[in-house]
């Protein structure tokens, strides 16, 4: 991200706050390197190309052969991708992990997604990582614990309600309680923000929070009570700083 | 009853599953890196990601985009992510076919970065040809058969006992190397 003074800052938001829809994707392309990587604007290891994505060589490997797969298109988290669109960059990225496991002799490959910054997004421009693995190579450690089975049945309450709704199944998973939000204290391990906690109950807010962590969903019914709002460039810049 | 997975498709008791249809299961595993972690895994047994037939494959993942917003909104989370765990080497710990779906807060004490590895530009140049050409010639091969369509069906119908042998034997090699003990 460029260093900008205070009233480059203050023109660069008025310039942005009266541009279309259109216009506003465009700088979006302009700005991102992801788009000119695929645009050829920026010279790349291109791995393979079709209509709708673009596998490439990272240029900061986890390990030899490390690429993420990109769709043509910008969108910043899997969410927002079409169906039809995932599906196929997942089975590019199928196809090319038979590839690694062929050319490298490889004996394992690993699928990696990060969705916001708190899972570890580096750039603004969705992708799949996908990286070749070797035993003993210290990468993605995973280490399980025993899930506490009073947390199981809150979770379970918690998604399958929500996944339900999203899936579109009329299906109502009721208790004795008749909990149907966890409780955020009870997953953090650092509960710092008691704004937090209050924003479990407050539907609205927690809208708002969503924008902020940049996972617009366009399809979602929620939006009716907000209208058509997609998030602002200001709200990623400001994640990304 | 091949395996853990194949287990909780079997299993009477519901409690673990979200959600299932005729090919997919969504479940909470027994051990989990974080709670609210998702398993998203073929009601069929299939070791790895490359034996998974591809409507299959494609289900799996357009589930797990939909169960990724449902587990951001259902356990307010600031982020998802999504892994595949592709061979023993790759932390594959269970030889059916998964991925997991995972919510991510800050301050969670979970990392998943890795440190960029310094390689030798000729290297590089050399893996990059390398894919390419075995890219090349997939996609070359793909094309062909659509212009010939007739003639490779006869072929393919002659063959499919030899076909299928050779199918097996690669399975079989696969299944070898990257599944050392299965308990």
């Amino acid at each position: 991200m460029q260093e900008l003074s205070e009233e480059q800052r203050k023109q660069l938001e008025e310039k942005l706050k009266n541009m279309s829809p259109e216009e506003l994707r465009d700088f979006q392309k302009q700005q991102c390197i992801f788009c000119q990587i695929i645009s050829d604007k920026v010279p790349s290891k291109k791995i393979y190309e079709d209509e709708s994505c673009v596998a490439v060589l990272d240029i900061n490997p986890a390990a030899k052969g490390h690429m993420f797969i990109l769709p043509k298109e910008h969108y910043i988290v899997m969410p927002q991708i079409p169906d039809k669109i995932v599906s196929r960059m997942f089975l590019v990225a199928r196809n090319l992990s038979q590839v690694l496991l062929k050319v490298l002799r490889v004996d394992g490959t690993n699928i990696f997604v990060a969705n916001g910054l708190a899972a570890g997004q580096r750039s603004q421009h969705f992708m799949i990582h996908l990286i070749p693995r070797k035993a003993e190579d210290g990468l993605l450690k995973i280490e399980e614990k025993l899930l506490d089975q009073e947390m199981l049945k809150k979770i379970k309450l918690a998604v399958e309600n929500r996944l339900n709704h999203v899936l579109g199944i009329k299906k109502e998973v009721v208790t004795e309680n008749n909990v149907d939000k966890v409780s955020e204290e009870e997953l953090e391990e650092n509960a710092d923000d008691t704004d937090e906690a209050d924003e479990v109950e407050d539907k609205e807010e927690v809208e708002e929070r969503k924008e902020k962590s940049e996972e617009p969903e366009k399809k979602h019914e929620r939006k009716k009570s907000k209208g058509e709002k997609e998030v602002s460039l200001d709200d990623i810049a400001n994640l990304f700083k | 009853m091949k395996c853990e997975y194949c287990d909780i498709v079997d299993r009477k008791s519901r409690l673990q599953i979200l959600y299932e249809d005729n090919d997919l299961i969504v479940a909470v595993k027994d051990t989990v890196l974080t709670p609210g972690q998702v398993t998203i895994f073929p009601r069929q047994h299939f070791t790895i990601m490359e034996m998974v037939p591809e409507n299959i494959l494609e289900k799996c993942f357009i589930l797990a985009n939909k169960v990724g917003a449902a587990i951001f909104d259902s356990l307010e989370c600031q982020g998802t992510n999504i892994i595949v765990q592709n061979g023993l080497s790759a932390g594959q710990k269970v030889p059916h076919f998964a991925l997991e779906v995972i919510p991510r807060r800050d301050g969670d004490n979970l990392n998943f970065q890795w440190q960029p590895k310094e390689l030798a530009e000729d290297e590089v140049e050399l893996v990059y040809q390398m894919l390419k050409e075995e890219v090349g010639k997939i996609v070359k091969s793909k094309d062909g058969k659509k212009g010939k369509v007739k003639e490779v069906e006869e072929v393919v119908v002659k063959d499919e006992k030899t076909l299928m042998k050779m199918q097996k034997e690669d399975e079989k090699n696969y299944l070898l190397k990257s599944l050392r003990r299965i308990p």
